[in-house]
């Protein structure tokens, strides 16, 4: 099948100052990233803050160009911004983040936030645009006459369902969920996730889902994409590279996540904090905190290469560590 | 275990709502206790009413002793002893309890003077082997940093190491990791892990993660609604909840392993102070609700040993 997004050797280089790292150093966000989606599928993307996930995504969504490499949607390069051609797109791919609040504007009302894209594609008449808001609303659970309720009015879940049932609103193709339900408590989080897998067996979305919750990942996603400083680590299904991750980064992120009861993973617990991304270390960036680099890795980079299970992996040691797992 | 803190019938309002309603709980010396639940159930108003850090305008009542001696209501001036030097506090956000404009150094040495009557270069000794205890590297050179030129994780440590300048027979938690990466979380609970055991003081873990509790304490306190509704051994509670608010809790978590399953959800969401339900806080949520939880609360009663749950139905 041809993927309905795919990113080939894509980067990204931030030069303006930006927080901490106010060096004016340039700051490889996203660096050499190729992956794919499929319809109806789900890609998550893990790894800790300032790795380059929501780069990532807006690369995916064209919502930024890539400094090199290329990125297709159906077949096809990406339109520029601004044409009519890219707003077209934009249609059929939308974006959900963490902060409902901040997503949407706190004077207008839910039906008029949900509307909004319609109105802005110019799809529908008035009294379609009436029925579809209805039907939105139901699909995302919620009540009818929250609607008329500004945003400040409805609880943290109610405001992500807002949010969704606009992202929705034009039928899109993709959605790129960055962070969706990390603001959430435990047992909404659980209606929002359901919700999620749901709407894509009903609606065949495909779905880049953003998060530093690895339980959640796992759940929702077919196959998962671990990053360290702007690069893809390991990537491969889900459910294999969370049972026996080989990258020892993505051992140390898998092992990190406190569960109850005992442990199928040794804890490995990292010495120091992630790199400043203006000062990757050279040769293998995660050597400097890696328990098991040899002399290779401090000057050599390695690749992402495939392993015998179809994983791929960006490490000297992978297909010793795969068998050692296996 | 000997008791060291023991809360009885604490009850908050703030503005008229009842925000706390008569929480009940206990800590023993040395020992690490979990108190889990969703956000706004009450679990920081309730150590920080204990404390004292409440605003004026809240209305406490009931009881709080520490070593047999009432902690609510007693002047300023035996809380001050209490607060950071018997008990001391972390929060998830360090640079909300770091002062932004001094060095991180001073910020101990001060609390040092505070509470242990050090100055000078026994201050500042005793604050570079805090440093050091914490895992802050460098920590000769990391003394004479801001707030602002350190990472969230190594804030963090500073703020335990101002912890313990007061050598606390308790330190309450509250949420310490949530602002941090999973690989920093980690290193974080391990740090508390080995401090514990060094120093024999208690914890008070509060986190909304359920996993974070599991691997850190014994004993576990769930809240809801501004009460514990049950409270076990780390094992018990999660082997065998006794409480329908605690079953669905764990059934609404993603695992890290065995088969992937649909998350069970918990229908509608947490109850604001200002429209509890009259019966159990919980009933209107509750899949297995009765005619009597709307109309009484269910108290806190015995279901097996050392576990206890506030539901007509558990046991
Ligand atoms: N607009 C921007 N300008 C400058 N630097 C940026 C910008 N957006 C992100 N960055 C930097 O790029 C890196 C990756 O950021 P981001 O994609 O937000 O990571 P994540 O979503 O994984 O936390 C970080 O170092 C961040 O500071
Ligand atoms: N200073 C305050 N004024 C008014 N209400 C407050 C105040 N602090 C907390 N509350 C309310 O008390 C309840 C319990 O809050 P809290 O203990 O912070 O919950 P959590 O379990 O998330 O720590 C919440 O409904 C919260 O809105
Ligand atoms: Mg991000
Ligand atoms: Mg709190």
């Amino acid at each position: 099948m041809t993927p309905l997004l795919e990113m080939q050797g894509v980067s990204r280089v931030y030069r303006a100052r930006r927080g901490l790292f106010g060096t004016g150093t340039p700051v490889r966000a996203v660096d050499h990233v190729s992956l794919q989606v499929a319809p109806g599928r789900t890609l998550g993307i893990v790894g800790e803050s300032g790795c380059g996930k929501s780069t990532a995504g807006r690369l995916a969504l064209g919502l930024e160009r890539p400094d090199s490499g290329a990125v297709q949607f159906r077949g096809a390069p990406m339109a520029a911004p601004g044409t009519a051609a890219w707003r077209a797109e934009r249609a059929q791919m939308q974006l959900v983040f963490q902060d409902p609040l901040g997503a949407m504007d706190r004077r207008l009302t839910i039906a008029q936030q949900v509307l909004e894209p319609l109105e802005i594609h110019g799809i529908g008449t008035a009294a379609e645009r009436r029925e579809r808001l209805a039907t939105l609303l139901r699909d995302v659970g919620l009540r009818a006459d929250l609607a008329e309720r500004h945003p400040h009015q409805l609880s943290g879940g109610q405001r992500q369902r807002a949010v969704l049932a606009r992202a929705l609103a034009t039928d899109p193709a993709l959605l790129v969920c960055d962070e969706p339900v990390s603001a959430l408590d435990v047992s909404i989080q659980a209606q929002i996730v359901n919700m999620l897998t749901d709407l894509q067996a009903a609606r065949g979305i495909a779905m880049i889902f953003i998060s530093h919750d690895l339980a959640v990942v796992r759940l929702i996603s077919h196959e998962v994409a671990v990053m360290y400083l702007g690069r893809i680590v390991e990537q491969g299904e889900a459910e294999a590279v969370f049972a026996a991750p080989i990258h020892p980064y993505a051992r140390a992120l898998v092992s990190a996540v406190p569960v109850s009861g005992p442990r199928r993973l040794e804890r490995i617990v990292l010495s120091g904090d992630p790199p400043n991304p203006a000062q990757r270390p050279p040769g293998c960036a995660f050597h400097p905190r890696c328990a098991l680099a040899l002399a290779r890795c401090r000057t050599e980079d390695p690749d992402l290469v495939t392993q015998s299970d179809g994983r791929m992996v960006a490490c000297h040691r992978a297909g010793e560590l795969a068998r050692a797992a296996a | 275990m000997a008791g060291l803190v023991s809360i009885r019938n604490l009850r908050v309002r703030f503005d008229g709502n009842e925000a706390l309603r008569g929480v009940d709980f206990d800590v023993a010396r040395g020992e690490a206790v979990g108190l889990v639940g969703e956000s706004g159930c009450g679990k920081s108003v309730t150590w920080l009413a204990a404390l004292g850090l409440l605003p004026g305008k809240a209305t406490i009542t009931g009881s709080v002793m520490l070593d047999g001696h009432e902690l609510l209501g007693a002047p300023a001036s035996q809380l001050d002893h209490v607060r950071g030097g018997r008990i001391a506090m972390i929060f998830q956000d360090p640079a909300s309890a770091l002062n932004p404009v001094h060095r991180v150094g001073r910020q101990v040495t001060e609390a040092l003077r505070l509470h242990r009557g050090m100055d000078g270069a026994a201050a500042r000794a005793e604050a570079r082997r805090l440093f050091d205890l914490v895992g802050i590297p460098d920590a000769g050179r990391r003394i004479e940093a801001y707030p602002h030129e350190m990472s969230g994780g190594q804030n963090q440590r500073v703020m335990i190491a101002m912890a313990l300048a007061g050598q606390p027979e308790l330190l309450i938690a509250d949420e310490p990791t949530t602002a941090l990466d999973a690989t920093i979380q980690a290193q974080i609970l391990d740090l508390l892990r080995r401090l514990q055991a060094e120093t024999g003081m208690a914890l008070v873990l509060i986190s909304h993660d359920l996993g974070v509790v599991a691997e850190m304490c014994t004993r576990v306190g769930v809240m809801y609604g501004g009460r514990i509704i049950e409270e076990a051994a780390e094992a018990d509670l999660f082997a065998r909840p006794g409480h329908p608010y605690t079953q669905g809790l764990l059934a609404a978590r993603p695992d890290m392993a065995g088969p992937r399953r649909r998350l069970e959800a918990i229908n509608g969401g947490v109850p604001e102070p200002w429209n509890f339900p009259p019966g159990c806080a919980f009933a209107p949520r509750c899949t297995v609700m009765t005619a009597a939880c709307d109309a009484e609360v269910p108290a806190l009663h015995t279901i097996a040993t050392g576990h206890r749950a506030a539901c007509w139905r558990a046991g």
